[in-house]
């Protein structure tokens, strides 16, 4: 044996014992525990059976099992070892070794215990909150041995059956927590029973849970989509000679057509009306040019924001008709309660 | 109160009531300038006067209205003897075809005092303008205008005649809009004096027209 597996084993089996010290009332049970503090492994098997036969809590009588399996593991009595430790898994089914901290020796003698001993181990129901029907509770466990498990939720409201199948090790199941014809389970105190049964031996685990019911909350109707905003309906072209351009065409169509349509005859007309109004128009036309051009419509952005505000109405008729079938659902709310300390052979 | 003064409180109460029903409408004074030949080369008068016009647009249908008082005096080196006053009156109705084009038609009347001192014309306008807006308020028009079915004080036809025009409009300020418009006016009249035969009388004139305008 190399000193580092020597201090890994001091450690595995001092630790284990010493965090349970502290509730030892007994005073055999505390002489058992000191002397397996010491490493004195045959005055801890006499003492811890002699505690044994002393009258001792379950905790205690517990611990007393624990430290003979730990002994027995450490003085190479393996079948002593788990059948000392099946004591510590009847008496305290949710009893954990940590594989870091107990010897390789005491933790595998721990493991056939368990699969020696029919247990429901790690009953686990999450909080969670759904809406009716549309999720569910999610149940975990561990049965240890291969058996008929039977979960049922009891209550006030009645014993609803959520899983019934033949199971080994980790289990996880989901309980849409529905009645038959679709509706909530009603509110209240419910415990969620598991039930193992292998042959003559059953075992039971449970929890207690509260099932509240509540509204589903509505959706607001949209006003803007995320990510996609309305554009400006018009846009300010950019500034160009464009006004003086066709102020120039105008003017100069008038001119043409006066020239051209003049009476040989009659000779040729004044041009002083057309001198004033085309020397307004070219004044204006060069104003223009110089200032910031008019707004126009943007023929693209007013489609792009009718087919915005289309798909917004759109979302909000379909939201409106979540906000019914909401208005008719139930939020259910499940919350796991404290354990009045429910689990144990039968 | 005089007729004139009458038709001008009604069209600006009209005015007023219009924006209700979705139409705009312009109304205001305008000062002219004019040349006027007939004939021949010789006889020609020029003059100025004053009038009104105004305008009204429900969406793609426009109506426009203008009238005129104008004094024309023997332009220099002509062979007048005398002057004489005009009073034109024109009006044209307008549908778009287009937001840049409308075809329109309507009315010239051109009456002369004294009556035989100038041919008072009438005729029936049918034509097209286009127009373009080149800045924020400020739009500017051509347009040409087949004048049909002359009718003279002195008698006669006329075979070909044409009206062209340009327009201006600024909005000076809020609902002050400026407007300016000249047209030239040819018609080919013919006459036949004493059954001697036809002979050319054509008339031809300009004019030009200032003035402001009140929106509503």
């Amino acid at each position: 044996m190399t000193w580092h597996r020597a201090l890994v084993l001091l450690v595995g089996f001092t630790a284990p014992a010493a965090a349970g010290a502290q509730a030892v009332q007994n005073a055999t049970l505390r002489r058992a525990q000191q002397a397996y503090d010491n490493l004195e492994y045959r005055q801890v098997v006499s003492l811890a059976q002699a505690a044994l036969r002393e009258r001792l809590t379950g905790a205690e009588r517990a611990r007393a099992y624990e430290l003979l399996g730990f002994t027995y593991g450490a003085l190479d009595s393996i079948l002593r070892a788990v059948d000392a430790f099946k004591q510590v898994v009847l008496i305290d089914p949710e009893r954990q070794l940590d594989p870091n901290r107990v010897s390789p020796k005491a933790y595998s003698a721990f493991d056939v215990a368990l699969r020696q001993v029919l247990l429901v181990r790690q009953l686990r129901v999450d909080s969670t909150s759904f809406v009716g029907g549309r999720g569910a509770v999610p149940i975990r466990f561990t049965v240890t041995q291969p058996a008929r498990v039977v979960t049922r939720a009891i209550g006030t409201g009645g014993s609803y059956v959520i899983d019934s199948g033949a199971w080994n090790g980790q289990v996880n199941l989901s309980w849409p927590a529905r009645l038959a014809n679709g509706d909530p389970v009603p509110a209240g105190n419910y415990t969620v029973v598991v039930e193992a049964r292998l042959g003559q031996n059953a075992f039971s685990a449970s929890q207690p849970i509260r099932v509240s019911h509540g509204s589903v909350d509505t959706l607001p109707s949209l006003t803007s989509l995320p990510g996609y905003q309305y554009l400006p309906e018009t846009e300010v072209p950019p500034q160009s000679w464009r006004p003086l351009g066709l102020a120039f065409l105008y003017t100069g169509g008038a001119l043409v057509g006066t020239l051209g349509l003049e009476s040989s005859s009659l000779g040729s007309s004044s041009k002083r009306e057309l001198a004033v109004v085309g020397g307004a128009a070219l004044v204006t036309g060069f104003v223009m040019t110089l200032r910031k051009p008019a707004p126009r419509p943007a023929a693209a952005n007013i489609l792009y924001n009718r087919l915005l505000r289309d798909q917004i109405a759109r979302r909000n008729q379909d939201i409106a008709q979540e906000n019914v079938a909401r208005r008719q659902q139930v939020q259910l709310t499940l919350v796991p309660l404290p354990k009045p300390g429910g689990a144990g052979p039968r | 109160m005089s007729r004139a003064t009458a038709g001008v409180v009604l069209l600006v109460l009209a005015a007023r009531a219009a924006p209700a029903q979705g139409i705009t409408v312009t109304v205001g004074p305008q000062f002219a300038l004019a040349s006027y030949r007939e004939v021949a080369s010789g006889l020609r008068y020029q003059g100025t006067g004053f009038g009104g016009g105004a305008s009204a647009r429900y969406r793609k249908l426009s109506a426009e209205a203008a009238v005129v008082r104008l004094t024309l005096a023997p332009a220099a080196g002509g062979t007048a003897a005398s002057g004489f006053t005009a009073t034109e009156v024109d009006v044209w109705v307008a549908y778009d075809l287009a937001p840049y084009a409308s075809i329109e038609a309507g009315f010239i009347r051109r009456t002369a005092d004294p009556e035989f001192d100038a041919q008072s014309v009438g005729a029936v306008r049918i034509g097209a303008r286009s127009f373009y807006e080149i800045g924020p308020g400020a739009t500017v028009l051509f347009r040409a205008n087949y004048l049909a079915a002359p009718q003279f004080s002195g008698g006669g036809h006329a075979g070909f005649s044409i009206d062209l025009g340009l327009g201006l409009d600024v909005r000076l300020a809020g609902r002050l809009h400026g407007t300016a418009g000249y047209t030239f006016q040819r018609i080919n009249r013919k006459t036949n004096p004493g059954g001697t035969g036809e002979i050319d009388a054509p008339i031809q004139g300009t004019m030009a027209r200032v003035g402001l305008a009140v929106g509503f």
